[in-house]
Parts: C-alpha cells; structure tokens; sequence
C-alpha cells in the first residue's frame, strides 16, 4: 500500500524546515548581492543560517513523539525516526550551529565573500541529517552524495588559491569513484536479496546461521563481495587507513572554514549508516565481516599514531589524530557486542566535542603579523601561547590532554570503555596492541603542549584579542569536558540508549 | 512452438551478446585510445549500445532516455569540450607498460574473483528447486497478472512521484546543489575584466598545433 503524505510524517519537520529555508535563503541572498553596489553579505547569511539551525535544534527538541514511540518508520519504510536517528541529528545540529558561529573571523580575513559558502554548508548539514534518519540504501545513498557534493564545493571555494582548488580535485575525484563503489555495492546486494530496506535485511538475517545449506542466496559469497564494496567505500570517506592518504592533503588545503567541518561533523552520519547496516541489518552476517574491519581499525591506529609524529603542520596532525581515532572507533565497531556499540556512541560524541573546541581555537587565534599570507598553521605559531594568552592555553591544553586520554579526564573514560569492550569480546591481542599505539600518540599532543608552554625562545607570537562569542564557545566547549568528567552518567545515558536500540 | 520459443531465446542471447561484448570492447578503448576525440566517440557509441541492452530488457523509456540525455546531451558536451582544449597527446605508452603489471594483475585478480562468485551465486536457482533438489511442481501462473497494462513511463512516474518522493526531492536538491556548486566555483566578479576576441589568435589556428596525434 503506497501512502502519501500523512499528518505523521511531519515528524521530519526539522529536515523540510531546513529544506525550505535553504531555497529562501538562496532567493533572498541571490535578490540581495545582485544591487548594483554589490553588498557583502556574508555575515548575514552567517546570522540566518545559524538561526535557522538553531530553530532546526528547537524543532528536534520539540518533538515529543520519539518519547513515546520506539521508532517510527514512514514514508514507506525509507525514514526512520528512532533515538539513534535524533540523537545524532541533535549533536549534528547543534554542532554545525557552533561550527557557524565561530568560523566568522576566518570569512572575513579570508575574504570568502560569495554568500552561497553558507548555503552550501546548510545542504550538506540537510544530507547529514537524511543520512541518520535513512532506513533504505536509496536513500542513503542520496544523502551521501548531498553532503559530500557540498564538501567537493566547500573544499575547493577559495577560487584564488591553489591549495584549495587541488584539494577539491582530489576530494572530488576520490570521493566519486569511492561512491561508485558504493552504488556497486547496492546493487549487486540489491540484485541478490531483492530488497532495498533495511528493515528486511533484519528479517531475512535474523534465523540466519553460517554454513546451513538451505538458504543458498543468504550464504553466497556474492553477498560478501557487496557487503566489502560497501565497507570499503565507507571507509573511504572515514579515511581509515589503507583509504586514508586524500585527508591530510584536503585538511591541510582547504579553506579552515570547510576543515572544521570535515573534521568535526562528518565522522558521524556515516558511522550512523555503518551502524544501521552493519550492527542492525547485518549484524547475523557478523562473522563474515569483522575480522577485516578488526585489522583495518588495527592498521589505521597505527599509521595515525605514527605518521603524526613527522608533522610540522597542526592541520595535517589533527587529520592524521583524527585517522587513529577512527581506528579507535572501529575497534569497538568490530565487536559487535552491546558494550562496543556503547562506548562507540560515547567515543564519537567526546571526540566531535574536543575536535570541536580544538579546531574552534585553531581558528579563532589569528597571528598579529602575517596572517592573510600565511595562518597560524605551524606548530611554532604557537609557541610561548602562555604568555599572550593563558586561558586559551589552558583549554587548549586539557583538551588536548583528554583526546590523548589522561587519566583524571572524560577522553580517559571513553577509551577505556573501547578497550574494556574489545577485551570483553576476546580481542586480547588487538586491545594491547591498540593500547601500546595510544601512548605513542600520547607523544605528539604532549608535544603541543610543550611548545604552547615549556618553548625555550625569548619572543612567542603576538595574537589578536578573541572576540566575545568564540571565547564563549571555547569556554563552553571546555567546561563540558570538566562537567561529564565529573559526572559521565548523562554520556552513558545517551549512548546506552542508542546501544539498546541498535538491536531491537 | 518450443522450437519457435527456443530459436527466439537464442535470437536474444544472440543479440544479449553482440551488444555486450561491443559494450566492453568500447569501454576498453574509451581508457586506451590516445586521441581524447576517439575516446568519446567510444564513449557514445557506449551509451548506444547500453541502451540496446536496455531495449532487450523491455527497460524501453530508460533506453531512450539513455540516448537522449546522455549521447544527445552529455556525449556531444564532452566532444565540444574536447576539441576546444589544447590537448597535447603525450608518450604514455611507456606508462601503459610500467602500470601494466602490478594494474593488470589486480584488475585480473578482481575479475576472476567476481566471475567465480557470480558463477557460484546463480549456477542454481533457488527459485526453481526447492531444498533437496527436486523441481517445484506447483507451476501455477496467473496470466492475469503477467499482462502489462501500463507503460513504462506510466510506471516509472507511479513509483517517483508516491513511493520515492522524499527522494525525488533529495535528488531536486542535489541538483540545486550541483548548480549553485557550478556558479559559484566559475562565476567571476570582476566585471571590469571583459572578455575581448584575439582575432589573431584564432586566425593563426591550425589544426597541426591544435591535435597532436
């Protein structure tokens, strides 16, 4: 029975808000910069834009429905709306709505002036937020190639320099052919279980045991070929390790504005998909999957915490930390228990918070001498950061400190909880071999720390005073990591809940 | 009567065959022909005969659709994109031979593994026979059922515009996207720059420094 729309549907009230909104912003900003005195209008755009994110934050919030209802599927099938879905769209939203507010300065001093840079951003925000709520491959795969279309734009935008055109290129090349293996991968799952949906990947997998001879499609190796298809392809876009080489070229050459959206936002629609497919649908298919995703997630720990140490540059370092996090996060993936799903969600949330505040302070310092030639992107930059500025040395700091995972800090616990969850699972030997990787990369955030602090130069580097709404997002950013040290329960809350749901 | 039905399918698989081994002949040479020309030149006559599978698979709308949009539109954009480029041919011969090894036992290797594994999956039809082996006996079909009263187009819109319409919009905006994507990475708002015509630039043109085959 085909439904059109119902009074239930307007559950995805937030994503055709934002939808409709993108259109007027368009019109209005397209009516607007073509007066004949050409205005600039990019802080405005920057403005609505973030208003309109945050109505999207107060609609998600709004909506009592996903209190009384498990999950809610509609539209035939293709979204789902359950605590999974809102919890990431809410984290998505609210980030990407710092994400806006602090990029502002970096515009300006840039001169990215075309007002569509923000507009592009809003559309690639949409596909995160139909990509966490997509409950079929055609849809997932729309969604995909939203956001990562706006990503190809955002990364190539600044148009006179060509850093930022070769890493569009390059994102714009691999990204496709990694989409196309994605499409492959559908199609032949598509043309062997004949189905589309999510929902009956559950079902068909839900009896299914490995080896029994009576259900021939089920067990053929086909089905593998498709399932690695897509796995690779995901990966790619996560840039685990063998797939990795495009994300310190496009990190350390786009525009900051784009980086700290790659860095922060990205990671987790996709990691939403990966749980939807492979920890919901084909989580009876386990077997047959997760030693190679154990050995990538393994590979990808190491040349992060290796491959960083050679850095002089903090973007390209941030790119190769965000690499062994990754494989931090895979290892859990791997696991498929309840407690690796768990301290996934919750290494995920702490990881998009602290690359939050690190790239926050990464763009909000600007150099008082030459910095629309070159931006604070080396690491001496910030040497003697101390003495021009304390507080934001401080945060800068302990936050770095908690991604190393220190102990009397939240990254601790959520690394710890990786490693508890891939030891209670049997991984002896992958959790101690991650575990002996984790203290070299402890190597190079300690490094930071010692040139912001303990730099044996007489002169640091002069910055401008930081205005008041970054420093507030800073701050905020911040005195997060000290609340859910102190009290973790709310992240254990939200991620047990999530682990609940992936199963049932 | 099944001598009929049996000459028709052989017909077909004949006809299955010629346009696909053309199919991967022609995609073949688009990635090894030199000259860019030639290669979409391949490139339509690609298209073509993908839409001759598609026409064998009663796909009739998509067929045309093929032809229309792709060798009509995109084939001959790419052509006048092509032959206005200063494309200077190269010596990538010597580059064919060093990838050859290592690229072609790949690809080899990826080849040979998907056509055992498709060999394997389909050898038998799980449709057909039932778990011990023996035929399905129940044949029954209702031929009601079987006839077509829609077109393809008839159907294709059903399907778009109910069942896939949180989709269709996705795919509208994914065009917006690509649109304002386009604009604004070659939009130049230098408006004092005009574009002027070298007259001696074109005239002095030929076709020696234009092609180098």
């Amino acid at each position: 029975m085909v439904n059109l729309i119902l009074l239930k549907n307007v559950i995805i009230l937030p994503e055709l808000f934002l939808g409709l909104s993108i259109v007027y912003l368009l019109l209005y900003g397209s009516v607007v910069s073509t007066y004949k005195t050409y205005p600039l209008i990019q802080n405005l755009m920057l403005k609505l834009s973030a208003l309109v994110l945050f109505f999207c934050v107060f609609l998600f919030f709004n909506d009592n429905e996903f209190f009384v209802n498990n999950s809610l599927l509609i539209f035939n099938d293709t979204i789902i709306c359950d605590y999974l879905s809102y919890v990431s769209k809410s984290l998505i939203a609210i980030l990407s709505l710092v994400c806006l507010l602090v990029i502002k300065y970096y515009l300006k001093d840039q001169k990215l002036n075309q007002f569509e840079y923000t507009i592009v951003i809003l559309l690639a925000i949409l596909g995160f937020f139909l990509l966490c709520s997509s409950n079929e491959l055609i849809t997932a795969y729309l969604a995909i190639e939203l956001q990562s279309l706006a990503f190809y734009v955002m990364a190539s935008f600044k148009k006179n320099s060509s850093f930022s055109i070769e890493a569009g290129l390059k994102y714009f090349v691999l990204g496709s052919f990694s989409s196309a293996l994605l499409l492959l991968g559908f199609s032949i799952i598509y043309g062997l279980l004949g189905t589309l949906n999510f929902e009956d990947f559950k079902i068909l997998y839900s009896t299914y045991t490995p080896g029994s001879s009576n259900n021939l499609i089920l067990d053929s190796a086909l089905i593998q070929v498709g399932l690695t298809l897509i796995l690779i392809s995901l990966f790619f876009k996560l840039a685990v390790a063998p797939l990795h080489v495009w994300s310190p070229d496009v990190y350390e050459n786009s525009p900051s504005s784009s980086t700290i959206f790659f860095a922060v936002v990205s990671k987790l629609g996709i990691l939403v998909l990966l749980i939807r497919l492979f920890q919901h649908s084909f989580h009876g298919y386990i077997y047959n999957w997760r030693y190679y995703v154990v050995g990538l997630a393994v590979l990808s720990v190491i040349v992060g915490s290796v491959t960083a140490l050679e850095q002089r540059k903090l973007k390209s370092l941030l790119a190769y930390s965000s690499i062994s996090h990754i494989g931090y996060i895979l290892i859990s993936f791997s696991t498929g228990t309840l407690e690796g799903l768990q301290s996934l969600y919750a290494y995920i949330i702490v990881y998009m918070l602290a690359g939050l505040c690190i790239w926050s302070i990464f763009l909000v310092l600007r150099l008082k001498t030459f910095y629309a030639q070159k931006q604070n992107k080396d690491l001496t930059d910030y040497a003697l950061l101390i003495k021009s500025n304390n507080i934001v040395s401080i945060c800068f700091a302990i936050v770095l400190l908690s991604i190393a995972g220190f102990p009397p800090l939240i990254g601790f616990i959520t690394k710890m909880g990786i490693f508890l969850s891939a030891i209670e699972s049997s991984m002896y030997f992958v959790a101690i071999i991650s575990i002996l990787t984790s203290v070299i990369s402890t190597f190079y955030y300690i490094r930071i720390i010692k040139i912001v602090y303990f730099e044996k130069i007489l002169v640091g580097s002069l910055f401008h005073p930081l205005p008041f709404i970054e420093s507030f997002i800073i701050v905020c950013t911040f005195l997060s990591f000290i609340f859910l040290f102190v009290n973790p329960t709310l992240l254990y809350l939200l991620s047990y809940k999530i682990s609940l749901l992936g199963f049932l | 009567m099944t001598e009929f039905i049996l000459h028709q399918i052989y017909f077909d698989n004949l006809l299955l065959f010629i346009f696909s081994s053309i199919l991967i002949l022609s995609a073949l040479a688009i990635i090894t022909v030199q000259n860019s020309i030639y290669s979409v030149l391949f490139l339509v006559l690609n298209f073509v005969t993908a839409s001759g599978l598609l026409f064998l698979l009663e796909c009739e709308f998509l067929s045309l659709l093929f032809i229309i949009v792709y060798v009509g539109a995109i084939a001959v954009l790419f052509l006048f994109v092509v032959m206005m480029l200063d494309v200077k041919i190269l010596e990538t011969s010597k580059d064919i031979f060093k990838y050859l090894p290592a690229g072609g036992f790949i690809g080899g290797l990826f080849i040979l593994e998907i056509s055992l594994l498709i060999g394997d999956s389909f050898f038998n039809n799980p449709y057909v026979y039932d778990n011990i082996g023996n035929e399905f006996t129940n044949n029954y079909i209702n031929f009601y059922y079987k006839l077509d009263f829609f077109t393809d187009i008839n159907v294709l819109g059903q399907i778009l515009y109910t069942y896939y319409i949180v989709q269709f919009l996705i795919a509208g905006l994914l065009l917006l996207l690509a649109v304002i994507g386009a604009v604004v990475l070659t939009m130049n708002n230098n408006s004092q720059k005009t574009k002027k015509q070298m007259f001696f630039k074109q005239i002095s043109r030929s076709y020696k420094n234009v092609l180098l085959i």
